[in-house]
C-alpha cells in the first residue's frame, strides 16, 4: 500500500519522466512565461500531493536565497535594453529579464527535483529502473547511495552528541580548530562509513547478491491514475514549450 | 522440507589469523554439527566466536583478509574456494550488528532481498516475506523505512531477512543482543520450529545462555581461539563456574540516602507521536535505576533527555548543581575518535597517560593499546567507551545496553565500576534487556512502554508486570 496522494501514488517512473520533461523544457526554451507557468504547476503539484507549501518552501529556503543572488548578479552585470537606473549601479531591462529567467530556471529545476525526491520511494524507483532493463547492480547503487544519506546524518548527530558528552570542543574559529573539528567529526564519520560499506557488502553477498545475472522483482507496482496525471503534466509542459518557441514568447 | 541427504557440518583443525594481530583468532578448532542440531558457542569477548561464524559463512578469507588453514565441510563438500554468495544458499549468517546488515530502504524489501537474488518466482518471494515477517512479529513494520526502526526492530528484520533465504545451516552472532525479552522468546520459538519441523542446523553465539535454554543446545566453550570444553545438550551448567551469564547473585547495594541528583517532572517525548507522557520521577545520590521495556519504547530517548542531548516535548528535567554526566552509548563506535586504543584513552583524560594505562589494564584491554579501536570486537569497544567515560569521573552515569557482547567476567567488571560511582555519591541509570541482571543490580526499576510506565522497587514493578501478563519482563522467566 502506498501512503499519501497525488505524486506520492504515481509510479516512480512517471514521476521521473515528469521531472525530465520539466527540466528539459526550461533548459531548451528560455522563456519567462514558460518558466513561470511551470513553477506555478510545480506549486500546484505540491498542494495536490498533500504536502504543505510552507514546509516545502522552508526546505527550499537556501535555494530561494541563491535564486535571489543569481537574479541580482545577472541584473547588475548585463546592460542591454532600456535603462532604469544609472547610479550607483546600472540596471537595465535586459539585465532584469536575464536575471528573472536565470532565477526562475534555477527554481524550476530545484523545486521539481525536490518534489520528485519528496514524493518518490527510492526503492520503487530502483525497482522501476530494473524493470526497464537497467542492470540490477546499478539499480542497487542508487538504493545504497540513498541508504547512506540518513546513515551519515545519524552518524554526524551521534558523533556530535558524543563530543558534547566527552567534553571535546569543536569550533571553526581558527585554522587549528578547523583541523581539530575535521579530525574529531568528519574522520570518525568517514571511518564509520567505510566500516559500514564493508559490512553491507558482506550482508549483500551473504544473501546471494550477484549470484545470478538477473534477479526477481517481486513487489508489484500498483496502477494509479496519478501516473497518468504526472505524464499529462509533462506532456502539457512540452506542448507549452513548443508553442512558446514558435511564438517567440519572452 | 527435510532432505533425504545428510547435511552435517564438519570443522577440521580450523586456524585463522588476521594480518594485524599477533595471535591466532582461531587455533586448530575442530567440531562437528549433525543436521538438525543446535549448538551454542560461548566464551570470553574476543575469543574467536565471530571469526568462526564468518569463516563458516565464507566471508573469511574471501572478504575479510586472513590466513586460514584447516577445512570446513558442508554435507561432505569443502567450502574452500567457494564464493560467499554461492555458499549463502546453504549457510546464512545473522550478524552481530543489525544496522550493518540492512541494505535496503523498506522492511518488506529487506526481507525480499535474498529470495529475489535467488531468482525465485515473485509469488514465492512474497509468500516467504510475509511468513518471515509474521514469524518474527514484525508484519506491522512491512512498509516502514528501515532507517527509522529501533535497534530491536532492526534485529528482528535482519533475522527475518536471513530466514527468508531458507539456508540449511543458520549462524547467529548474538541474536538476542538488541531484542527485548518478548522478542527473545518469540525468536527462540521460531528457531525451535525450524529445528523440529525442518531439521535446520543452528549454531548460536550467545553470552546469555539462560535465553537459549528452551532450545536445549549442546554447548561449546572457546577461549583465545581454542576449544575449552563441550557440554552435552540439556546438561545443567553452573553458569558462574564456567564464566557464563545467566544467574546473578550480587551483594546488595546500600540504600539510597543521598541528596536529589536529578528530578524529572511530567516529561513527554516522541517524534510524530508521543512515545510517553507525564513521566515524573527523581533520583538520589547513591541510587541505581534500571530502565526496561519493549523495543521502540523510548528507553534510549530517556537517557538522551537525562543527558541533555535531546529536548522534551513537554516537562522539565532538573539536575543538581555540580552534576557531571557520563554517557555510554549503545553503539560504541560513535564514541571513538582516535586511531589507537591508547590515544583514545588519553584523549581529554583529566589525569594523564599513566592513569590511562592503568585504566586500560583495568578494562582488560592490555595488549590492545596500539590496535585501532574500531578493529576491536564490539564487547571490547564497549569496555573502552566505558573506561573513557569513567575517566571523567561522572556522578550521573547513563549506560545504554552496556552488557551486550560481554562475558560474565566483563559484566562483573562493569558492575563493580558502576557501584564505585554510586558508592562515591553518584547516580546510575541503566537501560538493559537483561532482566535478571536488572533485578539483581537496581534499587528501582522503570518499565517504559507506550501504554504503561511503571516505576518502583524491583519486586513491586515485576509483580505489577506479572499482573499485567508481561511475564517475559520478569526475572523468573529467565531462570
Amino acid at each position: 500500500m502506498i501512503a499519501g496522494r497525488g505524486l506520492h501514488c504515481s509510479s516512480p517512473m512517471a514521476g521521473f519522466v515528469l521531472l525530465l520533461a520539466l527540466v528539459g523544457v526550461v533548459l531548451a526554451v528560455p522563456s519567462l512565461i514558460v518558466e513561470g507557468a511551470i513553477l506555478l504547476g510545480v506549486g500546484c503539484l505540491v498542494i495536490i500531493s498533500g504536502d504543505r507549501p510552507t514546509q516545502f518552501l522552508r526546505r527550499l529556503r537556501f535555494v530561494l536565497l541563491f535564486a535571489l543572488v543569481l537574479f541580482i548578479a545577472q541584473a547588475l552585470s548585463i546592460h542591454t535594453g532600456r535603462v532604469f537606473v544609472t547610479s550607483p549601479v546600472r540596471i537595465t531591462a535586459g539585465g532584469l529579464l536575464a536575471g528573472a529567467k536565470m532565477a526562475l530556471r534555477f527554481l524550476v529545476i530545484l523545486s521539481a527535483s525536490a518534489l520528485f525526491v519528496q514524493t518518490t520511494d527510492p526503492d520503487r524507483l530502483a525497482q522501476g529502473l530494473i524493470r526497464m532493463g537497467v542492470p540490477y547492480r546499478y539499480g542497487y547503487l542508487l538504493i545504497l547511495a540513498l541508504r547512506f544519506v540518513p546513515f551519515f546524518q545519524d552518524e554526524l548527530r551521534s558523533v556530535r552528541e558524543a563530543q558534547r558528552v566527552r567534553g571535546i570542543e569543536v569550533s571553526v574559529r581558527s585554522p587549528r580548530r578547523i583541523v581539530h573539528a575535521v579530525r574529531y567529526t568528519f574522520v570518525p564519520v568517514l571511518v564509520s562509513g567505510l566500516h559500514r560499506v564493508d559490512s553491507i557488502a558482506i550482508s549483500m553477498k551473504g544473501r546471494c547478491f550477484g549470484l545470478h545475472p538477473k534477479r526477481t522483482t517481486s513487489r508489484e507496482e500498483p496502477q494509479s491514475g496519478w501516473s497518468l496525471v504526472a505524464l499529462g503534466v509533462g506532456g502539457l509542459a512540452i506542448a507549452l514549450a513548443i508553442v512558446a518557441a514558435r511564438g517567440r514568447w519572452i | 522440507m527435510p532432505s533425504s541427504e545428510r547435511f552435517d557440518v564438519a570443522i577440521l583443525k580450523l586456524t585463522v589469523r588476521y594480518p594485524d594481530r599477533d595471535r591466532n583468532a582461531l587455533e586448530a578448532f575442530s567440531e562437528s554439527l549433525a543436521e538438525g542440531e543446535v549448538v551454542a558457542i560461548a566464551g570470553p569477548s574476543g575469543c574467536g566466536k565471530t571469526t568462526l561464524c564468518r569463516t563458516l559463512a565464507g566471508f573469511v578469507p574471501a572478504m575479510i583478509p586472513a590466513i586460514v588453514s584447516g577445512d570446513v565441510r558442508l554435507g561432505g563438500e569443502s567450502i574452500r574456494g567457494v564464493a560467499p554468495e554461492a555458499l549463502a544458499t546453504r549457510v546464512g549468517l545473522v550478524q552481530q550488528d543489525p544496522d550493518a546488515q540492512i541494505c535496503t530502504l523498506s522492511a518488506w524489501q529487506e526481507v525480499a532481498f535474498g529470495p529475489e537474488n535467488l531468482c525465485l518466482p515473485a509469488a514465492e518471494v512474497r509468500t516467504r516475506v510475509e511468513r518471515c515477517l509474521g514469524e518474527l512479529g514484525i508484519a506491522h513494520l512491512r512498509d516502514r523505512v528501515t532507517t527509522t526502526l529501533s535497534g530491536g526492530e532492526k534485529q528482528r528484520l535482519a533475522i527475518a531477512s536471513i530466514l527468508a533465504m531458507q539456508p540449511r545451516v543458520l549462524l547467529f552472532d548474538e541474536p538476542t543482543a538488541n531484542l527485548d525479552p518478548m522478542g527473545i522468546q518469540a525468536l527462540f520459538r521460531t528457531l525451535a520450529d525450524l529445528v523440529r519441523v525442518e531439521e535446520r542446523t543452528l549454531l548460536i553465539i550467545e553470552h546469555r545462555i539462560d535465553a537459549l535454554l528452551a532450545l536445549g543446545p549442546r554447548l561449546v566453550l572457546l577461549d583465545r581461539g581454542k576449544l575449552v570444553e563441550r557440554y552435552p545438550a540439556r546438561e545443567r551448567i553452573d553458569y558462574a563456574e564456567v564464566g557464563l551469564r545467566g544467574a546473578w547473585s550480587l551483594p546488595p547495594a546500600g540504600a539510597a540516602a543521598g541528596s536529589p541528583r536529578i528530578a524529572v517532572d511530567r516529561l513527554s517525548f516522541g517524534y510524530a507521536e508521543p512515545l510517553w507522557r507525564d513521566l515524573s520521577f527523581s533520583l538520589r545520590e547513591g541510587e541505581v535505576l534500571a530502565v526496561i521495556g519493549p523495543n521502540g519504547g523510548g528507553k534510549t530517548s530517556l537517557l538522551r533527555l537525562l543527558a541533555g542531548l535531546a529536548t522534551p516535548r513537554e516537562g522539565t528535567i532538573e539536575r543538581a548543581a555540580g552534576t557531571r554526566v557520563g554517557f555510554v552509548f549503545q553503539h560504541p563506535h560513535h564514541q571513538i575518535f582516535e586511531r589507537t586504543v591508547r590515544r583514545e584513552m588519553e584523549l581529554e583524560h583529566p589525569r594523564g597517560a599513566n592513569a590511562a594505562d592503568a585504566e586500560l589494564r583495568d578494562a582488560r584491554l592490555e595488549g590492545l593499546e596500539d590496535a585501532a579501536p574500531l578493529s576491536l570486537s564490539l564487547g571490547e569497544q564497549r569496555r573502552l567507551t566505558m573506561a573513557t567515560t569513567l575517566a571523567r569521573q561522572p556522578n550521573l552515569l547513563l549506560l545504554d545496553e552496556p552488557f551486550i557482547g560481554q562475558d560474565r567476567r566483563n559484566v562483573l567488571w562493569m558492575i563493580s565500576r558502576l557501584r564505585e560511582v554510586v558508592a562515591a555519591g553518584g547516580t546510575a541509570v541503566l537501560v538493559t534487556h537483561d532482566i535478571p541482571l536488572a533485578a539483581a543490580l537496581a534499587d528501582r526499576v522503570l518499565y517504559l512502554d507506550r501504554e504503561a510506565q511503571l516505576l518502583g522497587h524491583p519486586d513491586e514493578v515485576f509483580g505489577r508486570l506479572r499482573d499485567l501478563g508481561e511475564t517475559a519482563f520478569t526475572p523468573e522467566a529467565w531462570l
